[in-house]
């Protein structure tokens, strides 16, 4: 494929000004292009999460989403969450509360859990467990994902 | 044993994952991660045929496309000096040769500048097949004149085994390998018993969806062969390598980094000799990344039939059990001689018997081959043994918990003669789930409407840390006190990162943030057998402690030369010496003594459990991992559908160094079991795999939890440092057993088969 397009998008605070081609999907773009291969694929077609980054801080899987797509939009992954070096209060409460085990859907799962939080300052239970329905742990069995969620939901409120 | 409930254990504090900060940040780096310059990548095209003899393969129009790189078949195989892996028993070629097997079996491999190019070229790729009669189940494989999936004998031995037991290679057509183990006469107890009861359960084939698919990188310099290989066994991968291209094994050398979640899929050999072709064909480093569809077509759980007759006597003891199980292996052997063993001989669950007669065998069939899967036919074993004890006590009129406390093993009583006693107080587990379940006081039966509520309990066990195993392990002293952990126990999140770290801490008294654990290279760590079976806590985990004790000494040693006394005066602690009432701070003692780049104290430590030909296994057991469960679920008797509503699961650490990652462990091992139980299955219509895609193969979510989910840890003491033994695998063995007893006793029906479908269990309580 020979034709590019021309994109400026914000990742992680920062602007870029790129030329990718059509087919590029923002998860090759990121991992390939900008090293940040902190975004996993897992399935590659949007069912499992992994992939998830934040997009104008809404979930997007960046294994179906073309590059073009994005321009003009501001993405979050998740080397973008910490600032000047200190855990944001998710990531922090992820590992308090050992809200991971082979790690490798970590990155999404936290990424879908700010976009809960930005909406639900206090989620319940049972709105934790749909929300996280987009992500898939196979290693947890997610109570401690659970877990982690709720003491960042405190730990972000106080 | 240990009392667990006392508060010496110098683990009680929580901890944080030494892992944890790469994890949460994404700077973890797994072998998906991995890139070096002129890498190219691979892809692999597969049959769409489930049985076909290859005629011929043309790839030259494939070789041709630009971009590509190398081209490999059959016919590259076949020159190889070994062309075949498995356990034990070596039918898997490492590319087709002469047939393909399975829908998914690989044909052929590209390696292209780029994936898309690569994709492009296997279609270019013209395969010719004679298509051949399949046989897509076990009843279909061993049916008289069934089609067979090997013409001749295949390469390899029987697995070696102990007192009691046969172990035969491929004893009848379709068939891989078969065990058999007999303790007494089964017949003649049977015939004496009060009751005889038998009945036959299904288990279904599921796969282990690990996120990170399989990845490999291969690059072949010279007479090198280096591999960065998200296999859990990199020792064992190594020696498959050295065998299948003929070179000496210190020629070859495997990485491994984080892996994304492995539970058995990523055990044993696959498709990296396939990427080491590759690379040698191509001159250049090849990545192999599957995806995930296709790692859905390269292993599954064994799906199996299993028949038990057991005998019991008036009063409600268990008096013999013979059982014959059928395991559906696919079309490779991969672990199944393996497996076959584990199930067979674990079949007889947590009881004592009078007599035991056992035949397990694994059969071929044109389906995923079937291997490894956190407990190793535990699983397969445990419901249909605790789902059987569960409708005799039902039968009999007895209440299942009063049936299972009355013919448990006792502490220390073998579970066969000759193995190790049972290291754990198995009723007390089980008081445990009742307690926390409210097994008492529960409301069975219709609750309201058509809804009707029951609770179900399961006791499963299987033995652990592998059988005979054995590690080895460095610890590294830097001069400033900070230490590298060196052992092979892979990080596959189930925190073996965090646990052995901690074990040389305590050993050196260091904090633990100054210990690191060392990449694994097959070149400089210490040989471990394999991250199976339970067995990084305990086995490799005693080498860290051997190693670090050794560091020790010798730093002690240098120590009481430098102050002019005897080492055994002295103390160690936080990196300082202690003599009486004086504290020497080592860094400047070891800095001033060797001058330049200071010095590493290198401690050793290895572990072999001792060879038993008296034990069934040929080993007794290192330890006993039980697994409790109660389960209350809620059925609707007009839809069949059914709610898991309460779960309890708990497991023996023995000793959690890691109580956290104990935890999840079991809570992790237990949700998968969940999915096996409601919904989760690989499924076929004749020989095409019906669901094998992300989008159709249904994994538990969140919202699948149960609306009460608890697990326990008991610490009853075991063989490993401070009283550790291996969990990992246990939280898998009693759920799918809980579950169907739980449905037992809220309508009364039995199900026989996973998983407990809607249909299915309507289909049971009509047949009521």
């Amino acid at each position: 494929m020979t034709s590019r397009v021309d994109i400026a998008i914000t990742v992680n605070r920062r602007l870029y000004r790129l030329s990718v081609p059509p087919n590029r999907v923002v998860a090759d773009l990121l991992r390939e292009d900008l090293m940040l291969t902190g975004c996993k694929i897992g399935c590659d077609q949007a069912v499992c999460g992994a992939c998830t980054v934040l997009v104008d801080g809404l979930p997007a899987t960046a294994c179906t989403t073309f590059a073009f797509e994005l321009d003009g939009t501001a993405l979050t992954t998740i080397e973008g969450l910490s600032e000047g070096g200190a855990l944001h209060p998710i990531q922090r409460a992820f590992l308090e509360h050992s809200g991971f085990q082979c790690g490798f859907c970590t990155p999404g799962m936290i990424l879908s859990v700010k976009a809960l939080l930005d909406h639900h300052r206090d989620p319940d239970e049972m709105t934790i467990r749909q929300w996280l329905g987009a992500n898939i742990c196979r290693c947890t069995g997610y109570q401690m994902i659970v877990e982690a969620v709720r003491a960042a939901a405190q730990a972000m409120a106080g | 044993m240990m009392d667990g409930t006392a508060g010496d254990s110098p683990f009680r504090s929580p901890v944080i994952a030494l892992d944890g900060p790469d994890k949460v940040t994404g700077a973890a780096r797994y072998t998906f991660d991995v890139t070096l310059p002129g890498m190219v990548h691979a892809k692999v095209l597969r049959s769409p045929h489930p049985h076909a003899r290859i005629v011929a393969i043309d790839a030259s129009r494939a070789e041709a496309l630009p971009g590509v790189v190398a081209v490999v078949t059959g016919a590259d195989a076949i020159k190889l000096p070994d062309p075949y892996y498995g356990v034990a028993i070596r039918d898997q070629p490492v590319v087709g040769i002469d047939k393909v097997r399975y829908v998914g079996d690989m044909v052929a491999a590209v390696a292209a500048l780029d994936e898309e190019t690569a994709y492009r070229a296997l279609a270019l790729i013209d395969v010719r097949y004679d298509p051949l009669l399949p046989v897509t189940t076990i009843d279909e494989a061993l049916a008289e004149d069934a089609p067979l999936l090997f013409d001749a004998p295949v390469a390899g031995e029987p697995i070696k085994l102990g007192d009691g037991v046969t172990s035969l290679k491929e004893p009848r057509p379709n068939v891989l390998c078969e065990f058999a183990y007999t303790n007494g006469d089964a017949d003649t107890v049977l015939a004496r018993s009060d009751h005889l009861f038998e009945d036959r359960f299904r288990f279904s084939r599921i796969n282990h969806f690990h996120l990170e698919p399989h990845v490999n990188v291969a690059r072949v310099t010279g007479a090198q062969i280096e591999l960065w290989s998200c296999n859990q066994d990199p020792f064992v991968l190594r020696g498959d390598i050295a065998r299948i291209f003929g070179r000496p094994a210190n020629n070859i050398r495997i990485h491994a980094s984080y892996v994304g979640g492995g539970f058995g899929g990523k055990s044993f050999c696959k498709m990296e000799p396939l990427v080491v072709l590759l690379a040698m064909k191509a001159g250049r480093p090849v990545r192999l990344c599957l995806s995930l569809d296709e790692s859905l077509l390269t292993l599954t759980k064994h799906a199996g039939i299993l028949m038990l007759k057991t005998g019991v006597t008036k009063d409600g003891r268990l008096t013999a059990r013979k059982s014959e199980i059928q395991l559906d292996g696919g079309a490779y052997s991969d672990a199944s001689a393996l497996t076959v063993v584990k199930t067979g001989y674990r079949i007889t669950g947590p009881y004592r018997w009078d007599a035991v007669a056992t035949r397990a065998y694994a059969v071929r069939t044109n389906t995923v081959p079937a291997g490894s899967f956190r407990g190793f036919g535990g699983t397969q074993a445990a419901f249909a043994s605790e789902s059987q004890i569960d409708m005799i006590a039902r039968r009999l009129g007895i209440d299942p918990y009063d049936f299972r406390r009355k013919n448990l093993l006792a502490v220390g009583e073998p579970f066969q003669p000759g193995d190790s006693g049972i290291d754990s107080d198995l009723g007390s587990g089980l008081d445990e789930v009742v307690e926390r379940l409210g097994y008492r006081q529960r409301v069975r039966g219709p609750v309201q409407g058509h809804m009707a509520r029951g609770m179900g309990l399961s006791v499963g066990i299987k033995d652990g840390g592998g059988t005979g195993n054995h590690a080895q392990a460095l610890v590294k002293l830097l001069p400033s006190g900070r230490a590298i952990v060196s052992a092979a126990a892979v990080e596959i999140g189930q925190g073996a990162t965090t646990t052995l770290s901690r074990i040389a801490a305590e050993t050196l008294q260091l904090p633990l943030d100054w210990v690191r654990y060392g990449a694994i290279d097959t070149d400089h760590t210490p040989l471990d057998n394999g991250t199976h079976a339970s067995c990084g806590t305990v086995v490799t985990g005693i080498a860290v402690m051997r190693a670090a004790t050794d560091a020790r000494d010798q730093l002690l040693q240098f120590a009481a030369e430098q102050l002019g006394c005897k080492a055994d005066e002295l103390q160690l602690d936080n990196w300082t010496v202690r003599r009486g009432n004086f504290a020497h701070p080592l860094e400047p003692m070891i800095v001033e003594h060797f001058g330049g780049a200071g010095f590493e104290f290198i401690g050793r430590g290895m572990v072999k459990v001792p060879n038993n030909p008296k034990a069934p296994l040929s080993a007794a057991s290192l330890f006993w991992m039980p697994c409790w469960v109660g389960a209350e679920v809620e059925v609707d008797r007009e839809t069949g559908k059914m709610r898991v509503v309460h779960l309890v699961v708990g497991a023996d650490s023995g000793r959690s160094v890691n109580a956290v990652a104990c935890r999840g462990q079991v809570e992790g091992a237990a949700l998968q079991a969940l999915g096996q139980s409601l919904f989760e299955e690989l499924r076929y219509e004749g020989g095409e795999p019906a669901n094998a895609t992300p989008l159709k193969y249904r994994v538990p979510l969140a919202g699948d939890l149960p609306d009460c989910y608890e697990s326990f840890i008991l610490e009853h003491g075991g063989p490993g440092p401070f009283g550790a033994k291996g969990i990992g695998e246990a939280g898998m063995l009693g759920v799918a057993s809980a579950i169907a007893n739980a449905i037992h006793d809220a309508v009364g029906a039995r199900l026989a088969e996973i998983p407990f479908t809607p249909e299915r269990v309507l289909a049971a309580i009509e047949a009521m």
